[in-house]
């Protein structure tokens, strides 16, 4: 198959080695001409993202083309022999297209389910593309990965639980209020995390944002910020019957919010429910307003409990991911091996042997009113048409195959005949 | 068999299929069967609904009159229901509790269906009709508010408990549910009103006075009245949530009770087949 994987990800280069090589993160810079201007290499993708570098490319044969592809990389890495032997893993053949499947599926990933590698790997496929990088082995290849990837996405929970705490105080308020549209926040005190949260709440439908700030000025300057309302801190009394979510962050000492400022408050906004995120530590809302009824409490602990339990759902998910990215691989290996030119030509006389026998079988009718020997000289005929008419493809397919170029053509063959493999007729 | 039986069949059948699809939902923590489970029920729905069009406009045989097809009504009024939210709102898990209602209903409706009919002389009139339909129409309202005041209940609990869980994720949001339960609240009151008036008229034309004291009554009346007051106390004072759905809950339980209680031990004039 002469498919072979080089790269570095998170898990085998420190960042510092990682960095050097992946300028192309932020510089847009590609070396794929580079590559394929390696003799042997025939196909080729570069990806390049903040936690990975990774060439993969189909090499020929006997030439030294691996090599080259290393000293390549080390040479752009400014890497010593040390690093790289240290670093770099290779993959070959059917490890390689695993690998690839499970990079785009993101269970190769820094955090594992995050949904930008695949975008990543669609962007260095479309380079690959415009570099004319891209032949029949790896167009098939990345759209395999890209159907792997939607499935691991689709058929496993590998991404659909929040693993951050921010991420998991908007899930949580979704499964308070169905949509966050129309809700209101009030953040009180300031703080990156609090900032994080509201953001992330703002860009999930999130209405409006009161802000309240001992000093004054910067809640004026924090709601400046978020587009929001500047509100009086000793009044958050007030603004409470309005808010749905609240988040606090603040250094006070003690409570903030106590459980009877909450209480008398749930009774003024009738009841509606309300949703208290506390990341203040030490904490600015009483614990045991959790217990009134209608009012969700949730502390900074309580979150990472359940960011963490998450991660552990999407490793159990991953397992599943695993089980597709292997059976994925065994298809294509399949279609891979369908690419020979002997079975072809193989294929081609049987279904030309068939067209020949139904055609026959149909013309019985009138077949039986001739004589033996004339029904015996249409067959001959008719096999004859057929054999001449195959017989330039199949020479043409010999040869190229003596050239060691097959590939394409027989790719070609198959589809102009139709004899691609029955599950692969998507 | 003629055709409409082919159709209740068939919706029986659907509803067992979707509410084992949904049971796998549940079992397997994932919504995707759940999505095919509400295809299912739409097409139950569907079918059973051509059985009544069947029966009413094709036979003129009045599908409202006697106690299998009443529950065979009570199922598709639940089902309805459940489907036009399912349509509004992501609420796609809920059906998972409708549907086997709707199919244990239909299980037992389907004892009796299609029998003969013969109308005794105290249904023979449209207000009869009219009060059997919006009062089963009021009372499976009120199933429904039950059942999302239950599943409310469940996840009220799961996100109190602080912890992941897949659960959580599949079912609905609290305010999806309460939701819910307001809207069949704020219908379903109105509606058994006016089937309960119907039938009292009704009830004077033919034994003579609006009201016998008779079990049957009672626990209509009875329901009609929790079922009123949890509505007064939504609308007037604000209960929401939480309060809400435990008292939906508790109500229906209480109820399904004393209807069993008045099955057993108690006759009644207001039963006829």
């Amino acid at each position: 198959m002469n498919l072979i994987l080089i790269g570095m990800n998170h898990k085998t280069a420190p960042v510092e080695i990682r960095e050097r090589l992946s300028i192309a993160c932020n510089e847009g810079f590609n070396p794929l001409d580079e590559i394929k201007a390696i003799p042997g290499v025939g196909e080729a993708l570069y990806l390049s993202t903040c936690n990975r570098v990774e060439i993969l490319a189909r090499t020929q044969e006997h030439t030294d083309a691996e090599e080259r592809l290393k000293a390549l990389i080390f040479r752009h890495g400014n890497l010593s022999e040390g690093d790289m032997a240290r670093c770099l893993y290779v993959y070959r053949d059917s490890a390689a297209i695993r690998h690839l499947f499970r990079v785009a599926a993101s269970l190769d990933s820094l955090i594992m389910g995050e949904p930008q590698i695949l975008g990543q790997v669609k962007e260095a496929y479309r380079l690959a593309v415009d570099h004319q990088a891209a032949g029949i082995i790896l167009n098939k290849l990345l759209h395999r990965a890209f159907r792997v990837a939607k499935r691991v996405r689709t058929e496993t929970g590998i991404a659909s639980h929040a693993v951050s705490v921010s991420y998991a105080a908007v899930e949580l308020a979704k499964k308070i209020f169905g949509t966050l549209k129309e809700k209101k926040v009030l953040l009180i005190g300031a703080g990156e995390m609090s900032e994080l949260a509201a953001r992330h709440l703002i860009k999930h439908g999130g209405d409006q944002i009161f802000v309240a700030n001992r000093t004054h000025e910067r809640a004026i300057q924090m709601a400046a910020d978020f587009q929001g309302v500047p509100v009086d801190f000793d009044h958050i009394g007030d603004s409470l019957r309005e808010v749905d979510i609240v988040i606090s962050s603040t250094g006070a000492p003690g409570y903030i919010l106590t459980y009877d400022m909450i209480a008398a408050v749930l009774k003024r906004r009738k009841n509606r429910l309300l949703f208290l995120i506390d990341i203040a530590v030490p904490r600015d809302i009483d614990p045991r307003a959790g217990d009134i009824d209608n009012v969700y409490l949730y502390n900074m602990d309580n979150l990472q409990d359940i960011a963490d339990d998450n991660m552990q759902i999407r490793k159990e998910e991953a397992e599943k991911g695993e089980l597709i990215v292997a059976a994925e691989a065994d298809r294509y290996i399949e279609w891979f091996n369908t690419l020979t030119v002997v079975p072809t030509i193989v294929s081609l006389k049987e279904k030309a042997a068939g067209i020949i026998r139904a055609e026959l079988e149909r013309s019985n009718g009138w077949l039986l009113n001739l004589r033996e020997e004339d029904r015996e000289a249409v067959e001959i005929l008719a096999n004859s048409i057929v054999n001449k008419i195959l017989h330039d493809p199949m020479t043409c397919l010999k040869e190229e195959s003596q050239e060691g170029s097959a590939l394409a053509y027989v790719a070609a063959i198959r589809r102009l005949f139709r004899l691609e493999a029955p599950r692969d007729n998507e | 068999m003629d055709i409409d039986m082919l159709l209740y069949r068939g919706a029986l059948l659907a509803y067992l299929l979707s509410t084992l699809t949904y049971i796998f939902s549940l079992l397997i923590r994932r919504v995707s069967p759940a999505r095919a489970a509400t295809w299912i029920l739409t097409g139950a729905f569907g079918l059973h609904t051509l059985f009544f069009l069947g029966e009413w406009l094709g036979k003129g045989y009045n599908p409202f009159l006697r106690i299998h097809d009443i529950l065979s009504f009570f199922a598709w009024v639940m089902a309805g229901v459940y489907l036009a939210f399912q349509l509004r709102t992501k609420t796609r898990v809920l059906g998972a509790f409708v549907s086997p209602v709707a199919f244990v209903l239909m299980i037992i409706s389907s004892i009796g269906i299609g029998g003969p009919l013969t109308v005794p002389e105290a249904l023979k009139g449209s207000l009869v009709t009219i009060h059997a339909m919006l009062s089963v129409v009021g009372e499976a309202l009120f199933a429904v508010a039950s059942v999302a005041g239950l599943v409310y209940l469940i996840q009220d609990g799961l996100i109190k408990r602080k912890k992941s869980n897949k659960f959580m994720k599949l079912f609905p949001s609290l305010q999806d549910l309460d939701r819910i339960n307001h809207f069949c609240l704020l219908w379903g009151v109105p509606l058994l009103t006016l089937g309960v008036l119907a039938g009292s008229i009704w009830a004077r034309t033919v034994w003579g006075s609006h009201w016998q004291w008779d079990p049957k009554q009672i626990w209509t009346l009875t329901a009609w009245l929790v079922y009123a007051v949890l509505l007064h106390q939504r609308l007037a004072i604000g209960w929401k949530g939480h309060k809400t759905a435990l008292l939906s809950v508790v109500a229906f339980v209480l109820l399904l009770a004393a209807l069993l209680v008045e099955k057993s031990f108690f006759t009644t004039i207001h039963r006829f087949y």
